[in-house]
């Protein structure tokens, strides 16, 4: 996110707190008590200092004060703003540190995904191809009755179908990398409400952390990529 | 010869069992993780090839089960971990070879070749 995404987020975060505030702070028409409970907060939900502000707001017999009380209530709805707005760059700032760099590596293994599913699809098609000349082949063999030469086809055609199994090895990895990259998703949705709920503590957890992905199921970073140079430390360790 | 072949994945268990097929081993058992190997795990078994990342139980987890019970079999890990520090970790476990995925059938058929060759000569 850049300094002009963070800048309107953070304004559009603060806009909907503040409308939020507003609505906290405003009583209700006197004329329709109906509204006046449908839309007053529930008890023990509405933020505390709301019910500070609405008993401001409020005389001993339920009237509301005149003007001279507006300069201190709005004040305190300028402080209780600001509070909201410092809790927002404190959350925003703590998101960014836990989780970016994980979304670029994410993004990484996605593009990864894509591409290692991409080589697989094409190397088997590339088989397969061979495989159809090689059968042009041993038709061409069989009407020459030519038996070595189908033979020495039957046996080349056998590695081919052997060769695209191998290439089907790109799905158990790329099973890792997608479980990795929904484990991050699951993570960083559980931060996501676990601060809304800081703002709104009707929020519901809707995901519990069972969802994820069982961290011992996959390596964040599984690749099919440079496999002979892994494979050479593999050895070089192994064999001391 | 049995082979035991432990691995989440259906599809390498299938890989993997059909490339020993292919190099002349027939005799397979499967496993989909560790603790599902150790039940399977009996004295026919004469090699085992494991994956690393598994439900309820690891391959490292696994191998060192195998070791603590005192089974010398030859242990062989194929794996997509290949950080210098997981594959310490695996030998450390007692892992004695180690196959970085995607690989090849010759770099299995090597591998496995070597370690039976050691097994013998010991």
């Amino acid at each position: 996110m850049d300094a002009r995404q963070g800048l309107l987020y953070d304004t559009h975060a603060a806009l909907r707190l503040v409308d939020h505030e507003l609505s906290a702070f405003a009583p209700a028409a006197p004329s329709d008590p109906a509204a006046d409970a449908s839309t007053r907060p529930m008890p023990g939900l509405e933020h505390p200092a709301a019910t500070h502000l609405r008993a401001l707001l409020l005389q001993p017999h339920g009237e509301p004060v005149g003007l001279a009380a507006l300069p201190f209530i709005l004040e305190r709805a300028n402080q209780e703003i600001q509070a909201v707005l410092a809790n927002l760059r404190d959350s925003r700032t703590a998101l960014e540190t836990a989780t970016v760099e994980k979304i670029q590596h994410t993004s990484e293994k996605l593009r990864e995904v894509t591409s290692a599913t991409e080589v697989a699809a094409t190397d088997i098609l590339d088989a397969l191809d061979r495989a159809q000349g090689m059968i042009d082949d041993l038709d061409a063999a069989d009407a020459a009755d030519d038996k070595p030469a189908a033979q020495q086809t039957r046996d080349r055609l056998r590695e081919e179908i052997f060769g695209m199994m191998g290439c089907l090895q790109f799905q158990d990895i790329t099973t890792q990398q997608l479980a990795y990259a929904a484990s991050v998703l699951t993570d960083m949705e559980t931060r996501l409400l676990q601060i809304a709920k800081l703002f709104d503590p009707a929020t519901v957890m809707v995901r519990a952390a069972s969802d994820a992905p069982d961290p011992r199921t996959f390596d964040p970073r599984a690749t099919t990529r440079d496999a002979e140079v892994r494979q050479a430390l593999a050895d070089a360790i192994f064999t001391g | 010869m049995k082979f035991l072949v432990v691995d989440d994945s259906s599809t390498m268990r299938r890989i993997v069992v059909n490339s020993l097929q292919r190099i002349g081993f027939t005799e397979t058992v499967e496993a989909g993780d560790g603790k599902e190997a150790l039940e399977k795990f009996d004295a026919s078994v004469r090699f085992v090839i494991t994956d690393w990342n598994m439900p309820n139980m690891t391959g490292t987890e696994f191998a060192r089960a195998l070791r603590d019970r005192g089974e010398q079999v030859p242990i062989l890990m194929v794996t997509a971990r290949s950080v210098r520090e997981d594959i310490i970790e695996a030998m450390e476990a007692g892992v004695n070879n180690y196959i970085v995925k995607p690989f090849t059938p010759q770099i299995l058929k090597e591998k496995i070749d070597a370690l039976l060759s050691v097994a013998a000569a010991g």
